[in-house]
């Protein structure tokens, strides 16, 4: 197992919150080396099934699978382990406002390296010079701006050189220009580290740029998955509706269907 | 509509939910602070936020209710003519009652507030997961450093605010009532064992673990934005004062009976 060019996989993950259905079933292989893009509308639990493939939520049912291993059944010592594997950029950048930028990035080598502090700012600042942020390092976050965080959450990510990265919305609440320096950084850290990828966003201009394969996630299941072009070119009205961002279309229909009978 | 019987079974469950949570962050929190690696830095950080700037708020509690001890027994003593006792009642009462007691609560106060709001905080802007992603476990990393600092700080400030009030009592005994420096002196130390001290150093250890928990087992379960920190931080302090004034008359009972 895991030696078939399969990083990730998801078998019939469910996962309900209050009641609610955010999972339902849902099934995903994650390539190694390859750039999988996950799309949905907003709150449709992108986020969610992004967080049980690092382990930092359980499925109700199902199981995750990480390079042959199942998640569920690793130990404490054995899930740290693995998520030294992993990076992970969240949504909001989330780094640790009591601690300087240097301090955040090389935190994974601090705690898990028998590294020299010197040893550990010179890693940090390579991090940082892969992220076009070159001596920032004794700034506080607070101190940064938005896609200066992420940019730094970016090189936090990718200071420990992990196998897999997973990106929550990378570009969300940055200007166009911003997005697309982000969009670049991802594709080159692609290139250039090998790693492999799972990007969850609905901003399609970054989906098209950066993924190697693009899913549609829809009521907690993947509806469509193909290349940038096969999606782009889908006849699936949902995914239509979805790329061309249109306010009318089946994915509306059914809330407003649903409205009128409730 | 919410009838009585929901409400009732609400609060149960609540009551249980949160018995069940601390109680597993507690049994984690013990292990993490047994097993290397330690957090020495961040313990030692935690030890001057929790200890050392608690001291300006302890010394003006302590030194005042000392005060206001004196004087309210001096009221009745002057009655009997027993003014001498005054010392030793204000040195009782406050090493084995209202010295620990007043310091849990203030600490509650000053430094449960602030650790579910830390955390709070840093649990809605997702850096909880973060140090998970970091295979740095929350518990090891946030919570143990606190239990240590409050568990070695909560005693040794107690011991401190002890004298503070003592002296608080010796102020207006000597300049106010009347007593000589010798007498305050004898009548403070005479009557004052081992154990009065022993006994209200125990509950602090009690009221430290109440703090910690209560705080970082409700900042760690934050959700939803600044309105869930806020409600977090609330029940913290509400909590853990209910939980200390519960303990320390259960412990008083206790001592009561096995002296």
């Amino acid at each position: 197992m895991g030696m078939d060019g399969l990083m990730m996989e998801a078998r019939k993950v469910s996962k309900s919150f209050n009641g609610k259905m955010v999972l339902n079933q849902m099934s995903l292989t994650v390539a190694r080396g390859e750039t999988l893009v996950i799309i949905g509308r907003s709150g449709c639990g992108k986020s969610v099934f992004l967080k049980h493939l690092i382990g930092l939520m359980q499925p109700d049912s199902g199981s995750i699978m990480v390079d042959g291993m199942d998640l569920s059944a690793l130990s404490t010592r054995q899930m740290n382990h693995m998520r030294m594997r992993f990076g992970m950029v969240f949504q909001g950048a989330a780094l640790f406002d009591s601690m300087t930028i240097g301090e955040n990035v090389g935190f994974g080598l601090t705690e898990h390296s028998s590294l020299s502090q010197a040893a550990v700012r010179d890693r940090a600042e390579e991090a940082l010079e892969l992220v076009g942020l070159k001596g920032i390092q004794d700034l506080k976050p607070s101190e940064l701006s938005g896609g200066m965080k992420k940019r730094v959450a970016l090189a936090r990510a990718i200071c420990m050189k992990p196998e897999i990265l997973l990106y929550d919305e990378p570009t969300t609440g940055l200007d166009p220009i911003m997005s697309d320096a982000i969009n670049d950084l991802i594709v080159s850290l692609h290139d250039r580290l090998k790693v492999t990828a799972v990007v969850v966003t609905h901003d399609m201009v970054s989906a098209y740029k950066v993924g190697t394969r693009v899913a549609m996630m829809y009521h907690g299941n993947i509806v469509e998955i193909g290349t940038p072009d096969e999606i782009r070119n889908t006849t699936n009205p949902v995914v239509r509706q979805f790329i061309t961002g249109s306010a009318s279309g089946p994915i509306t229909d059914i809330q407003f269907k649903s409205l009128t009978t409730a | 509509m919410k009838t009585t019987a929901e409400t009732i079974g609400k609060t149960v469950l609540d009551a249980v939910k949160f018995s069940g949570g601390t109680f597993t962050l507690f049994c984690q929190t013990l292990l993490a602070v047994a097993l290397p690696p330690f957090r020495t830095r961040q313990t030692f950080e935690q030890m001057v936020k929790i200890g050392v700037d608690s001291l300006p708020i302890a010394t003006l509690t302590s030194f005042f209710m000392g005060v206001v001890i004196a004087l309210q027994s001096a009221y009745q003593m002057q009655k009997v003519n027993a003014e001498m006792y005054i010392p030793s009642l204000v040195a009782i009462s406050i090493t084995r009652e209202i010295g620990p007691v007043l310091t849990g609560l203030v600490v509650a106060g000053r430094v449960g507030a602030s650790i579910a709001a830390e955390l709070g905080s840093m649990k809605v802007t997702e850096q909880i997961d973060a140090l998970e992603t970091l295979a740095a476990p929350p518990v090891k990393y946030l919570v143990a450093p606190r239990f240590v600092a409050l568990f070695t700080m909560l005693p040794l400030l107690t011991i401190y605010a002890d004298a503070i009030g003592i002296f608080g009592g010796y102020v207006v005994s000597v300049f106010k009532l009347g007593l000589s420096h010798a007498l305050y002196v004898r009548m403070t130390f005479d009557p004052l064992a081992l154990k009065d001290i022993f006994s209200g150093l125990f509950k602090t250890v009690v009221f430290a673990m109440i703090i910690c928990i209560t705080a970082c087992y409700e900042g760690m379960r934050v959700e939803g934005g600044a309105e869930g920190v806020g409600n977090a931080t609330t029940r913290a302090v509400v909590t853990s004062f209910v939980l200390i004034i519960i303990a320390d008359a259960f412990f008083t009972v206790i001592f009561y009976f096995l002296t």
